[in-house]
């Protein structure tokens, strides 16, 4: 397996005030998989994505992801990770308001000794156009293309997705999928997305459901929907 | 490998805040310039006035005759090893009232450096001293009129004398006078024409070989003085070491550096804070980028380099500019302020190694280790936390509890306050500094003119003589003819002025202790039941005037140490008490202690204490008159040379004042554009607006103003103190009138009265949209 996730454990606070969040989570996926994680508010899946990540620590478990203990690592070795293995793309897009959009995307090249050419992903992202604009020249769809460029220009094994389409409209979020899923077919990255739209997930290769802080089930689509074809 | 694209955030950075970057890097510059204009100038007028003893051949020493001295006695001058060179001149009293001592062109020694003209060539013309010229608005081509001759003369040009660099009319003087007081040069054809009585008989020596150091100087000096007197009668010997006219300047100058450098430093950490101030609000602005950067697997050390960049790309320039600026205008002010005090040959831009690295490091210093420190605790939390806009490291334990009696607005007010605190904070140091600055500024008349007020009531008597015996009258190889030169001094001494009351006198020296000046202490011998001292002595016990007490910080009870000048005799003294006199720094006793302590003989008397003027003793006898006259030549001198430096000192500080509060507020503001936004959407009016986040500001600037004053006065008192134990001979007390803080208040506040208007306008420009953004 390239990435297994092991009795994966994670609480807040102390005493009473004391809330487990994740409790023993188990998950395992292949290279180049796209999964989508469900769940109600509180259920952890946030928090899994952010442990996955190396932004957040597990208080128990275990991370392998291509051979790579993660639980272990110092936070020096943990940006060392981000840098090497992990693209991040978030609801909220964080560009950086006075770089242009090919400079944002610039800043997740400089991360990688091998980043994709810039201006092929922004042809690929739709961007090319819009190259030289900063970030509020840009609409919703267009700050998050761009957020997904800056994510996927290292090239990395692991695309991370916290809810990416839940600031945005209908038409605009079917867009979004479409890159992400062309992303996934092009460059073959992993893709752990949290959602709470159930329509994505027939687009995934892995349906994880969690609710309580544990996998209530782990589903895998035999037919993979394009995003064109989902509906909500 | 990509170039980190981060970089190309810092021109747009700088463009998109120009204004806050602008008014920082003006300071900084500002600060730089003046520091290194100051350091510039003093090293290079330190190098000139240095060189300039052997470039205008400096004597080693005068001493004067009572007449001519013949062929034969030059001869046997020359024949102790030294060169002699006539240097006669007459004091004449010009028409405009001040006094002027006129020599012959000089060829041989304390050359004449012509600043601009030239030197006489006519009879008619006249060259004076350059100083002198500046400070009664005299220049080439004007004419000076001696009052008792109506003679009139032409300035053909300016100079400067290397013997006069500083303008003691007398050496014993307390301070020299550069107003009332010069000294010029005209033809030799010219000076023949002066009436030969009224001329000082004056000669200048060099050594063959001159003399390693001070103490070889010393001994030489006694060994050429005794056998002076062997050769020709004496009524004056000035060795150069002693001569206050050539070496107090150069005992002056160098003396700032110290306190140019605190102030650099200071002024530098100030900004610096600034700095963090306001790149921690930028991080606060962007902290969901942050998150996201190092979500990606940005370092922490990256993301603060970067955000050190522009800090250190500003604080770099500014010293760059800072330092040229320093180099050429600022060098001329500083110079300027020197030639203001010290009649200084021209001089050469000396290149300082030390002054450039001293205003470069300690602005890059002050920064990097202030913002370093600020960025590496700001940044030190998870990319989650960065991700979630969470900047405390724990949880906040809860909004401060306000009671609800409050009115709403004072809340709202007060929450303004801690949501800011460390704004305000900044903002409070900043305003104690900039007011210590313009307190500094605005002190320095109002305490000479109180000094100048209270003189007269300070003064022990209307007027002071201190004798002196004629230089030569004792020779131990010649005892009868002392012994006869002592009774006709006696004699010659005696006054039938009723009002007149002895005193003896002797002179020591404090103990050298670091970094003060050794100074002289003048031991007066009081007369039993004396109508001009309210003391009476028991025995051996000693009163020291209250300029000595709180020069030295001395009071009843305390022990304390002088010295002879030149030799290794020590004495101790405890303080009996301490007697309101101001005019000098002097011990008093009675007079038979002091004369049986320094061996005096029981009926010496070294001078007069007299309420009207002593008019039957020689002017020959008279080495020192204190007067209302001379005690104000110390303040008038200060006035002149430091009141300019004053005008500097202000000007800063207002700057310093405009800039901190303009920066402070402003990322105050901007913090909360969002939250002023939302509040107009709500209906709050721009003028409610300004009455919240305004009105915060201006009661905390008005507060830190006000509350500040008792530990700036505290702080003044420390450093004014310092300034004058280090920097002066004597003492001036540190009074402050109450229009000084009138003037300052109002100074500081009507500087802040424009900054408001401003606050205000950036308050009515924020936009109702600013609320609902969600883009970065």
């Amino acid at each position: 397996m390239f990435l297994e996730m092991q009795n994966i454990r994670k609480s807040y606070g102390e005493g009473e005030s004391r809330v487990e969040v994740l409790r023993g989570v188990e998950l395992s996926l292949e290279k180049g998989q796209f999964a989508v994680l469900f769940g109600p508010s509180g259920s952890g899946k946030s928090t899994l994505l952010n442990i996955l990540g190396g932004i957040d620590t597990a208080d128990e478990g275990e991370i392998r992801i291509g051979g790579l203990s993660v639980g272990g690592l110092n936070e020096k070795e943990l940006s060392a990770y981000r840098r090497d293995h992990l693209g991040y793309v978030f609801q909220m897009y964080n560009l950086i308001p006075n770089l242009t959009v090919r400079e944002n995307i610039e800043v997740g090249a400089y991360l990688s000794r091998k980043p994709l050419h810039v201006d092929e992903l922004l042809e690929t992202l739709g961007l090319s156009k819009h190259a030289n604009k900063v970030p509020n020249q840009l609409s919703g769809g267009q700050q998050q293309r761009c957020s997904i460029g800056r994510a996927i220009v290292k090239n990395p094994d692991i695309l991370l997705c916290d809810e990416p389409t839940g600031a945005l409209d209908y038409n605009t979020s079917r867009e979004i999928l479409a890159l992400i899923e062309k992303v996934n077919r092009v460059y073959g990255n992993t893709i752990v997305m949290v959602t709470h739209n159930e329509a994505i997930g027939q687009m995934a290769d892995v349906v994880v459901r969690l609710r309580d802080g544990k996998v209530r089930s782990r589903k895998e689509n035999e037919v993979r929907l394009s995003a064109e074809e989902l509906e909500w | 490998m990509v170039k980190n694209p981060l970089r190309k955030r810092y021109l747009r950075e700088l463009k998109s805040d120009f204004g806050k970057y602008l008014v920082i890097f003006l300071l900084m510059a500002l600060s730089i310039a003046e520091i290194s204009g100051f350091l510039v100038a003093d090293i290079s007028m330190v190098a000139a006035y240095n060189e300039s003893f052997e470039k205008y051949r400096i004597e080693d020493g005068h001493f004067s005759t009572e007449k001519r001295m013949s062929a034969r006695q030059e001869e046997a001058v020359r024949a102790l090893g030294t060169a002699v060179y006539e240097l006669f001149y007459t004091d004449r009293r010009l028409t405009n009232g001040s006094k002027l001592r006129i020599f012959r062109n000089r060829s041989e020694v304390n050359l004449a450096c012509v600043m601009s003209g030239r030197l006489p060539e006519s009879g008619s013309e006249i060259a004076i001293d350059r100083m002198y010229a500046d400070n009664n608005g005299l220049k080439a081509g004007d004419t000076l009129t001696i009052e008792a001759t109506g003679e009139s003369f032409v300035i053909s040009g300016l100079v400067a004398l290397g013997d006069y660099s500083a303008m003691f009319e007398n050496n014993s003087d307390m301070m020299f006078d550069a107003k009332n007081f010069g000294v010029a040069v005209v033809t030799e054809e010219c000076f023949r024409e002066f009436d030969s009585d009224l001329l000082t008989c004056c000669y200048a020596w060099k050594y063959q070989t001159p003399p390693a150091n001070e103490k070889e100087e010393n001994a030489r000096s006694e060994e050429f003085s005794k056998a002076l007197h062997g050769i020709v009668s004496l009524t004056d010997y000035n060795p150069r070491y002693q001569n206050q006219a050539i070496r107090f300047t150069g005992k002056d100058m160098g003396g700032d550096r110290a306190m140019m450098t605190i102030f650099l430093v200071a002024v530098n950490v100030i900004i610096a804070f600034v700095f963090a101030v306001t790149v921690s609000s930028t991080i606060t602005k962007e902290s969901a980028v942050i998150g996201t950067l190092r979500a990606t697997g940005y370092t922490r050390g990256e993301l603060v380099r970067h955000y050190m960049a522009v800090p250190v790309m500003v604080t770099l320039f500014a010293a760059l500019v800072g330092n040229i600026l320093g180099y050429t205008v600022m060098k001329n002010v500083n110079a300027n302020l020197y030639y203001s005090s010290y009649s200084l040959p021209t001089y050469e831009t000396r290149w300082s190694t030390e002054a450039l690295i001293e205003t470069t490091l300690i602005p890059i210093a002050s920064m990097l280790v202030i913002n370093i420190s600020m960025l590496t605790w700001k940044l030190r939390l998870s990319p989650l936390k960065f991700l979630r806009r969470d900047l405390k490291k724990h949880r906040s334990r809860g909004a401060v509890r306000l009671s609800t009696k409050l009115p709403f607005f004072t809340r709202f007010r007060l929450r303004i306050v801690f949501q800011n605190l460390s704004s305000y904070i900044l903002l409070a140091f900043g305003i104690l500094f900039a007011n210590f600055l313009l307190l500094f500024g605005l002190m320095f008349p109002s305490v000479l003119k109180n000094y100048m007020e209270a003189l007269p009531d300070n003064m022990i008597s209307a007027h002071q003589y201190i004798l002196k015996l004629p230089e030569g009258a004792v020779n131990e190889e010649h005892r009868l003819e002392s012994l006869l030169q002592m009774m006709l001094f006696r004699k010659a001494v005696e006054t039938e002025n009723e009002t007149a009351e002895k005193f003896s006198a002797w002179t020591l020296d404090t103990v050298t202790e670091r970094g003060m000046k050794d100074e002289e202490i003048l031991l007066y011998g009081i007369t039993e039941n004396s109508r001009y001292v309210d003391l009476s002595f028991t025995g051996d016990e000693v009163y020291i005037s209250q300029s000595l007490a709180e020069k030295r910080m001395l009071e009843a009870g305390d022990r304390f140490r002088l010295k002879e000048k030149y030799d290794e005799a020590e004495y101790e003294f405890t303080v009996a008490g301490v007697y309101p006199y101001s005019g000098a720094l002097a011990v008093f006793m009675s007079r038979e202690a002091l004369n049986e302590r320094f061996d005096l003989g029981k009926d010496t008397f070294s001078g007069y204490f007299s309420d009207s003027e002593i008019t039957d003793i020689d002017e020959k006898y008279i080495g020192q008159r204190v007067d209302f006259e001379s005690l104000s030549k110390v303040s008038r001198q200060l006035d002149i040379s430091m009141g300019a430096m004053m005008k500097v000192v202000d000007v800063f500080a207002i700057v310093m004042y405009i800039v901190l509060i303009y920066l402070l507020s402003k990322t105050i503001i901007e913090k909360n554009a969002g939250a002023i936004s939302m509040s107009k959407i709500l209906g709050f009016t721009n003028r409610e607006l300004g009455k919240l986040y305004v009105l915060v500001t201006s009661i905390v600037v008005v507060v830190c103003m006000a509350g500040s004053i008792p530990l700036e006065v505290l702080l003044l008192t420390s450093v004014f103190r310092v300034v004058i134990r280090l920097r002066m001979s004597g003492w001036i007390p540190f009074i402050l009138s109450g229009d000084v803080y009138v003037k300052m208040l109002a100074l500081g506040l009507s500087s802040y009265a424009v900054l408001a208007v401003f606050e205000f306008l950036r308050i009515s420009r924020i936009p109702k949209t600013e609320a609902l953004k969600n883009v970065e």
